[in-house]
């Protein structure tokens, strides 16, 4: 049975499934939407939802358009979490090969600077990067993805430490294949499945912090994200709380559909490992 | 005096209906104080050096003007809008070349030592000349203080300082520190930085970093029968959504400078046992300016700064980020100094077209992309205000094809981006008018003499015509001449813009009912609060 069949056969993985598609498809179409700068003045400051139809959910305390910015915000949290993830996942995969498939000193070497980056939590750490370096979106991206390689690297180790021993490693050394080669063509592949099913969890804890990291103030102040949505709502809380429940809501929904579609895939790529 | 944001009149009416709206009325008058009981305030910040006479700014005065006092403070009846403090009159000579200070009698020490003129010498030769923000321009050419007895100080200065000028210094920039703690030391590194020493109403008792700051009742205070409390407590309560629901639990019974949101006023003002005052600023006015780096080819252009001046509606700013509590400014000097301020300054008024057609004229024409050109802009961080202004400024400028690229950082990084490094083209800046443009204010445009200094001409502008009115204003001792230079002044900037200011605001302080006495002058927040007292 093929990857994709097994995974229909989840019901929450096809719920993941289907809202980060709606959310892709949205972070996709928002210039075309909204083809404004989500953050120009448009209508009277704090307008409340569902009373004017041309600004469905009301307007913030500039008077700018609450859905506009909604949609445009969703294009940060997703190219944050995807990019953050694929750079924590490319950097701890290459350290875990290259520590498990070399082992000795190298491996010792590789997994202190492992442990020294896990001792520090990893949202101190993206805080730190960012207010070093000042906050825009590749720096966050970095950021985060600093905070998040360890997981990949670890289990990337484990994998390659059981198939370096195989006979097909064998049998490349024996032709004389470079180790480097012998690393990364065969058996980076191999250990990739489980890695690639943790890059659910890391999507969504990136999207978490990224939210975080602008909600304190320190996103870049040039785009709408939606945890500046929320800090910038937190003023008027008492008066207009829907300014921050709203952003609230579509951070939870977000989180929530990559990590079902996560649990339907790693679901899928374990049942394949029990037959296999 | 009518010199506020909101006018004597919406306030005296919006006080009387919150006085008809709760259920106990209260008499501000007539009523007779009661001794005793713990003053609970929040505190939004934990300056490092309490130091009145080293720092002089609001954030510092608010603690430490319990226990240091000036030589004057601030009045709403006073003469020349002063009461004494540690001196009971003052006088300037006629050239300007000289001031006495005659000094209150029984004055101690909360050590016990006695207070005297040497004191006042020592603070002005040692510490507001040299050390302080602000003395070092009030007290330029203060030359030797003669203390013929130990109850009067007599200033000489080298060239005439107007005593205009003096008096208007005299609350904010004259702390007294006893000499025998800080003689021969290192006065910027002296234990008694951190734990003050005074003669003033309270004595400094406790600070627990990060919980709060405590001071206690002097009982030897000079003011018959004051203070009124027994103690005050400062907790610190660094978010501001915090200050609001802690007044309405009563952890605190007051937030000053603004603690509760702006957006909070309307509801807890409504909140039974809870009053909203915007009195008490009115000599601490603070303007939200934008600075701009003249060093930036764009912005040497001056159809550009004009263009930008056309592009702020300042209605939308004092209306949507002030929320009605500010006023649009119209120049360099507030309208609530109404000794200096000029209203015939030339103004800029909301017009977008005009804007862009100005920057068509400067030779900065539209891309394909519709932007003329980008801008750093670094709005400041220390209000809510600031930073949202610079969120609006952003779109405002964008209307015009100036594409605003905005830069968030921490006060620290911030200051250092603006006024060391000058790496920014236009910055939200939130300058303080202190009663007298030669104090905080013509340093904003002067031509910079020293690298680094913040709140000062940062920007690389230099005017020979403005720095020359303001050299003369600075030694004219005639107050009608004096005034007449900054007219010429004020126009001077309005014309050539040199910054650009925006809106004028004071704060609100948010106070039980209980609290007593409050906001009963100029500089409310940061006097010495020895008469205020609260419900038993």
């Amino acid at each position: 049975m093929s990857l994709v069949a097994r995974f229909t056969r989840s019901p929450e993985g096809l719920f993941g499934a289907a809202v980060l598609a709606a959310l892709i498809v949205i972070a996709l179409g928002a210039p075309f939407l909204f083809p404004r700068d989500p953050l120009s003045i448009v209508g009277p400051p704090l307008t409340a939802p569902f009373t004017d139809w041309a600004l469905p959910l009301g307007t913030d305390r500039l008077g700018r358009n609450v859905l506009a910015e909604l949609v445009h915000g969703s294009r940060a949290s997703l190219l944050v979490g995807f990019a953050a993830t694929l750079a924590a996942i490319i950097i701890g995969a290459s350290v875990g090969t290259i520590a498990g498939f070399a082992g000795g000193l190298v491996d010792e070497a590789l997994m202190r600077v492992v442990d020294a980056f896990q001792t520090v939590p990893g949202f101190l750490l993206a805080l730190a990067f960012v207010s070093v370096i000042g906050a825009s979106l590749p720096v966050v991206v970095l950021a985060i993805a600093l905070s998040a390689w360890t997981g990949p690297a670890r289990l990337a180790r484990a994998e390659v430490l059981s198939l370096r021993e195989r006979d097909y490693v064998a049998a490349a050394r024996v032709i004389g294949m470079h180790p480097a080669e012998i690393a990364f063509r065969q058996i980076l592949p191999n250990a990739l499945a489980p890695v690639l099913a943790l890059s659910a969890v890391i999507v969504a804890g990136a999207i978490l912090t990224e939210a975080a990291l602008s909600f304190l103030g320190l996103g870049d102040p040039n785009i709408v994200t939606w945890g500046s949505m929320i800090a910038e709502g937190r003023a008027v809380l008492r008066s207009s709380p829907f300014l921050s429940i709203i952003p609230g809501i579509a951070l939870v929904v977000t989180v929530l559909g990559v990590y079902l579609f996560g649990e339907g895939l790693s679901e899928a790529l374990s049942r394949r490992a029990v037959r296999s | 005096m009518s010199k506020f944001l909101v006018s004597r009149r919406t306030l005296l009416g919006a006080s009387a209906a919150l006085l008809a709206s709760t259920a106990l009325p209260r008499l501000a008058f007539g009523q007779d104080a009661v001794k005793g009981g713990r003053l609970i305030v929040a505190a939004d910040s934990e300056p490092r050096n309490l130091n009145p006479a080293i720092v002089a700014s609001n954030g510092v005065f608010f603690i430490s003007s319990k226990v240091i006092e000036p030589l004057a403070e601030a009045s709403f009846d006073g003469e020349n809008g002063l009461a004494p403090r540690l001196a009971t009159a003052w006088e300037g000579s006629a050239d300007g070349l000289s001031a006495t200070f005659t000094l209150r009698e029984g004055v101690t020490w909360h050590d016990g030592k006695p207070f005297t003129s040497e004191d006042v010498a020592f603070s002005a030769l040692q510490v507001w000349k040299p050390l302080q923000n602000l003395g070092r321009l009030v007290f330029a050419n203060l030359e030797s203080v003669d203390t013929p007895d130990p109850l009067t100080a007599i200033f000489r200065f080298s060239k005439p300082t107007p005593f205009q000028l003096i008096r208007y210094a005299l609350p904010a920039t004259t702390s007294v520190l006893p000499r025998h703690l800080y003689d021969g030391t290192d006065i910027a590194e002296n234990p008694a930085n951190a734990k003050l020493v005074g003669t003033g109403p309270f004595k400094f008792t406790e600070y627990k970093p990060g919980e709060y700051y405590l001071l206690s009742c002097n009982e030897t205070y000079w003011g018959e029968g004051e203070p009124n409390l027994d103690e005050i407590l400062y907790r610190v309560l660094p978010d501001r959504a915090a200050a609001a629901s802690a007044l309405e639990a009563e952890e605190i019974q007051l937030a000053a400078f603004s603690a509760v949101p702006l957006a909070d006023l309307d509801r807890i003002g409504k909140v039974e046992g809870i009053e909203v005052i915007s009195k008490g600023y009115e000599g601490l006015t603070y303007q939200l300016a934008v600075e701009i780096n003249h060093r930036t080819e764009q912005l040497a252009n001056l159809k550009v700064r004009q263009a930008i001046a056309h592009a702020i509606d300042k209605k939308f700013v004092v209306d949507n980020i002030f929320l009605g509590y500010a006023k649009a400014a119209t120049g360099i000097v507030p309208q609530n100094a109404p000794e200096f301020y000029d209203a015939s300054t030339p103004q800029y008024a909301f017009d977008v077209d005009k804007a862009n057609a100005l920057l068509d004229e400067a030779g900065y024409a539209r891309g394909a992309d519709g932007n003329r050109f980008t801008l750093r802009l670094l709005p400041a961080p220390y209000f809510n205000e600031t930073t949202q202004f610079g969120a609006y400024l952003r779109q405002a400028l964008a209307a015009v094809g100036i594409d605003a690229q905005i830069a968030n950082n921490d006060s620290a990084a911030h200051q250092q981006a603006v006024y060391t490094d000058h790496a920014f083209d236009i910055a939200v800046a939130p300058p303080v008018f202190r009663g007298d443009p030669a104090i905080s204010t013509t340093i904003l445009v002067r031509t910079a003499t020293a690298e680094g200094v913040p709140f000062s001409n940062q920007g690389g502008y230099s005017n020979p015509a403005i720095d020359k009115l303001i050299d003369d204003a600075l030694v004219t001792v005639d107050d009608k001449a004096r005034t007449a230079l900054y007219n010429q002044f004020q126009q001077a900037v309005a014309e050539d813009l040199p910054l650009i200011n925006v809106a004028e605001w004071g704060f609100i302080t948010v106070a039980r009912t209980s609290v007593h006495n409050v906001s009963n002058n100029p500089r409310w927040a940061v006097s010495n609060w020895a008469d205020t007292w609260i419900d038993g």
